[in-house]
C-alpha cells in the first residue's frame, strides 16, 4: 500500500494497437474516421489515425484502480489535458506519484501526478488525481 | 450544411438525459480494449471511464460535429467519483455547456456533465474540453 509522498504509483507499459482502437470505438460508440478510416486520417494534419484521447486516459484509470483499489471509484477525480495524439502501434507508458498528501473534512487525500507519455517521452496526456486514502 | 448546434448553442444549454447504462458485452469489449495483464478486477463493477466515454459521444453527435464536416480535438478532461457504478445499473447522464467560444477559425467548448442512478442520486461527474475545427479532408 503506498501512503508517502514521493512513492510511485504501479505505472506500466502497453502498446496501443489499431485492434485496441477498433475496440475502443465499438464500445464508446466513437467512430470518428480518425481514429479508423486510414484514408481519412491521412488528409487530416496528423496524417495518419490516431487513438481516442480517452483510451490513454483509461489506461491512466487503470493505474489509479490499482494502486487505489477501494477509494479511486469512491471520491477520486482526475483533471488532465491531451498533449499529444498516441499513434496506433506506439507503446506508452503510465506513470504517476504521490506528490501531496492533505487533511480534509473527509480524511487524507493524496494528490497525485498522472500521465501517459509516448514512446519519445513526449507527454500525451498529463495531469492530477486526488485519491482519498483508507 | 446545416449549421451545427456547436455554432449556436449558449452557455447553460443542457443535453441529455442520456442513458449511458453499461451492458456486459460493452464492458466486455471495452475491457479488451484498454486491458492488459496488470489490469485491475472490477468484479461486477463497470471500468468507470466507460460511461465517460459513451456519454461523450452522444454529447458531440448532439453538438452536430461530425455530421457538419468538422473536427474536433479532445484538449481537457476531468472526472469524480462518488461511487462506484455496476455493470447493467441504469445510469443517466445530463450535460450543461459551460462554455463555447470562437478564437480564429477554432471553437472551444467545455460541457459539464452529472451522472445520476435511478433515485436521481449523483454518482459522479465530468467535464470535457473539446476544440472544434473547420478541418475537412
Amino acid at each position: 500500500m503506498i501512503h508517502s509522498v514521493g512513492d510511485k504509483l504501479s505505472g506500466f507499459t502497453r502498446k496501443i494497437t489499431q485492434e485496441r482502437v477498433n475496440s475502443y470505438a465499438e464500445a464508446s460508440g466513437d467512430h470518428n474516421p480518425i481514429h479508423l478510416n486510414a484514408a481519412y486520417a491521412a488528409s487530416t494534419k496528423f496524417g495518419t489515425r490516431i487513438a481516442h484521447g480517452m483510451l490513454s486516459l483509461a489506461l491512466v484509470t487503470e493505474m489509479l484502480a490499482i494502486d487505489f483499489p477501494k477509494t479511486w471509484h469512491s471520491g477520486g477525480n482526475i483533471k488532465v489535458r491531451f498533449s499529444a495524439p498516441v499513434i496506433p502501434g506506439e507503446t506508452v507508458k503510465i506513470h504517476g506519484e504521490i506528490t501531496d498528501i492533505t487533511e480534509t473534512d473527509l480524511g487524507l487525500i493524496a494528490i497525485c501526478s498522472i500521465g501517459c507519455k509516448k514512446p519519445d517521452g513526449t507527454n500525451a496526456v498529463v495531469g492530477q488525481a486526488t485519491v482519498p486514502l483508507e | 450544411m446545416t449549421t451545427p448546434l456547436i455554432s449556436t448553442a449558449a452557455v447553460g444549454h443542457e443535453f441529455g438525459p442520456y442513458d449511458v447504462t453499461i451492458s456486459s458485452e460493452t464492458a466486455n469489449i471495452y475491457t479488451k480494449a484498454i486491458g492488459g495483464f496488470e489490469s485491475p478486477d472490477y468484479g461486477d463493477a463497470q471500468p468507470p471511464l466507460i460511461m465517460v466515454a459513451i456519454a461523450l459521444t452522444k454529447l458531440i453527435d448532439e453538438l452536430g460535429i461530425f455530421s457538419s464536416g468538422l473536427q474536433t480535438i479532445h484538449a481537457g478532461q476531468e472526472v469524480g467519483w462518488v461511487r462506484p457504478v455496476k455493470i447493467g445499473e441504469k445510469i443517466y447522464a445530463v450535460g450543461k455547456l459551460a462554455g463555447n467560444s470562437a478564437r480564429g477559425n477554432n471553437r472551444f467548448a467545455t460541457v459539464k456533465v452529472c451522472y445520476e442512478d435511478k433515485t436521481g442520486t449523483n454518482v459522479g461527474s465530468s467535464s470535457t474540453t473539446i476544440i472544434v475545427t473547420a478541418e475537412q479532408p
